[in-house]
């Protein structure tokens, strides 16, 4: 019981008057006999960016792909706006049976970005964005679109509604995919290094707009290497190392005053390259040469 | 040397077993594809035992010999069952059965050949299983998959002939019929050749065509 401590209250919160916006307790996750995350605490509150940083095998993505149970963890509890997406205790005795179309419910609550775009490529830009309210939300055809444009809109694509995937460019294949993530009004959007696959020169206008969503006040759970921009945009900076959090804090904290020693290093790397700002000083060129 | 008159005498017959040798292909594919499309995904399902099963079937089906599948559908089954199964049933259940194990394979391995992050992605919407597939996966994976089928439906025509064996009356058996009372197997087989031919070649530059158009789509 101790090993899970908040396990036992997770599914109460429905009856209870505190509604979790975004939390995970205790995460464990295994790939077979691999365990790559080992007890992971998460709290988000509404409206707060949360970057997750560390180095590749730290458990990062991992992490958020446990958030809509694209990887199911071995233990803990998920709690999704007040409703509970997982729950199993360490023993295995604690297991809540979800049943299939209620965890495809919770899961609509999030929008999902991924590093390689996932756009569905036998389908316009207009129709990935419509895919989701109407096929998951059985929301009618002509008001998707509707919101299907505005969202491209304000993607800045807003001409581009009838190409293909394979037409556009990268940065505008993630924005796509970002606006198709949108649709579903999620309350909350995951990315998973939604800049790594990009030419260099496309990654700022994707920073832009996950910028831009910030500022509405969506909550965000961001995976990325972009330190630059992780400074800019997170109220939260979480660095995971070997499938724990090692350290967490606003980023002028995290990332300036690193405590943890991994994390020196791991920062460091980008003091050195004084890269630390450099996304961000291309994001502003290019959209002063617009 | 050649009298093909032998062939225009006896045209109706022909017409008859072409017709039959038309039906059992249309029909044997329909129902092939879908057992197979049923098996192909029994195979990709995270249930060990449906998955198995799935397995089982397309390596029976595909390692016996369709002759010796047509003839113990047609001799041993009734007999296995102590039920009465007609020639046309028995041609039916056995082709069928025969092509699904091909069709399952085609499409297991088109399915299996789209990205999982299109899985992902879909699933990250809040999409069911079946929304997953039908909304997302399938309809990329048949692209890829049409060319294959397209070369396993026009085996499957030419596999038909094999009918005349039970005695189905389809083109072949109508043929070997003709030239019992008309001693001219050269023309009426040269004609049935001939037949095939007019009706695969350009099926099979279609499929071609479907293929090319299909590289393109990906």
């Amino acid at each position: 019981m101790n090993s899970a401590p908040h396990g036992k209250t997770a599914p109460k919160t429905k009856t209870g008057e505190k509604r979790d916006f975004l939390r995970l307790d205790d995460i464990c996750l295994k790939y077979g006999a691999k365990q790559v995350l080992f007890g992971v605490d998460l709290e988000v509150a509404e409206g707060e960016v949360v970057v997750l940083i560390g180095s590749s095998g730290s458990g990062k993505t991992s992490l958020l792909r446990c958030i809509n149970l694209l990887n199911q963890p071995s233990s803990g509890s998920i709690v999704i706006d007040g409703d509970v997406l997982f729950h199993a205790e360490e023993s295995g005795n604690g297991h809540m049976e979800i049943p299939k179309a209620e965890v495809n419910r919770i899961r609509s609550k999030t929008g999902m970005v991924f590093q390689q775009f996932n756009l569905f490529p036998h389908m316009t830009a207009i129709e990935n964005i419509m895919e989701g309210p109407v096929t998951v939300k059985k929301q009618d055809k002509k008001q998707a679109r509707e919101r299907a444009e505005e969202l491209l809109a304000s993607m800045g694509l807003a001409e581009h509604g009838n190409k293909y995937p394979r037409q556009l460019s990268g940065g505008q294949q993630q924005r796509v995919a970002i606006a198709r993530g949108m649709a579903m009004d999620p309350k909350v959007m995951l990315f998973d290094e939604p800049t790594s696959a990009l030419d260099p020169e496309l990654v700022g206008e994707v920073m832009k707009a996950m910028e831009s969503l910030a500022e509405t006040g969506m909550t965000m759970v961001i995976v990325t290497h972009e330190i630059g921009f992780a400074y800019e945009v997170a109220d939260r900076v979480v660095f995971l190392d070997q499938g724990v959090i090692a350290e967490q804090g606003p980023p002028s904290e995290v990332l300036l005053h690193p405590k943890h020693p991994r994390l020196k290093s791991f920062v460091e790397r980008f003091h050195d390259s004084a890269d630390l700002l450099r996304p961000f000083l291309e994001a502003k060129q290019s959209e002063q040469a617009e | 040397m050649f009298d093909f008159s032998v062939v225009t005498n006896n045209a109706h017959l022909i017409w008859e077993g072409l017709l039959i040798t038309l039906y059992y292909t249309v029909i044997t594919i329909a129902a092939g594809l879908l057992i197979g499309l049923i098996v192909g995904l029994m195979q990709l399902s995270s249930s060990r035992i449906l998955a198995f099963l799935g397995r089982i079937y397309v390596e029976f089906f595909r390692n016996i010999p369709l002759l010796v599948i047509l003839l113990w559908v047609y001799f041993a089954l009734p007999i296995f069952l102590g039920i009465n199964i007609t020639k046309g049933w028995a041609g039916f259940i056995g082709l069928s059965c025969y092509v699904a194990s091909f069709y399952a394979e085609i499409l297991r391995a088109g399915i299996q050949s789209i990205d999982p992050g299109q899985t992902d992605a879909a699933t990250a919407l809040g999409m069911s299983y079946k929304q997953r597939m039908f909304r997302v996966i399938l309809p990329q994976a048949l692209r890829r998959m049409i060319p294959p089928l397209a070369g396993q439906s026009i085996i499957q025509m030419k596999n038909t002939t094999l009918l005349s064996i039970i005695t189905v009356p389809d083109l072949l058996y109508q043929a070997s019929y003709i030239s019992s009372f008309t001693y001219r197997p050269m023309e009426i087989y040269t004609a049935i050749g001939a037949m095939f031919l007019i009706l695969l070649v350009p099926l099979t530059l279609l499929a071609r065509k479907l293929e090319q158009s299909g590289m393109n789509v990906k």
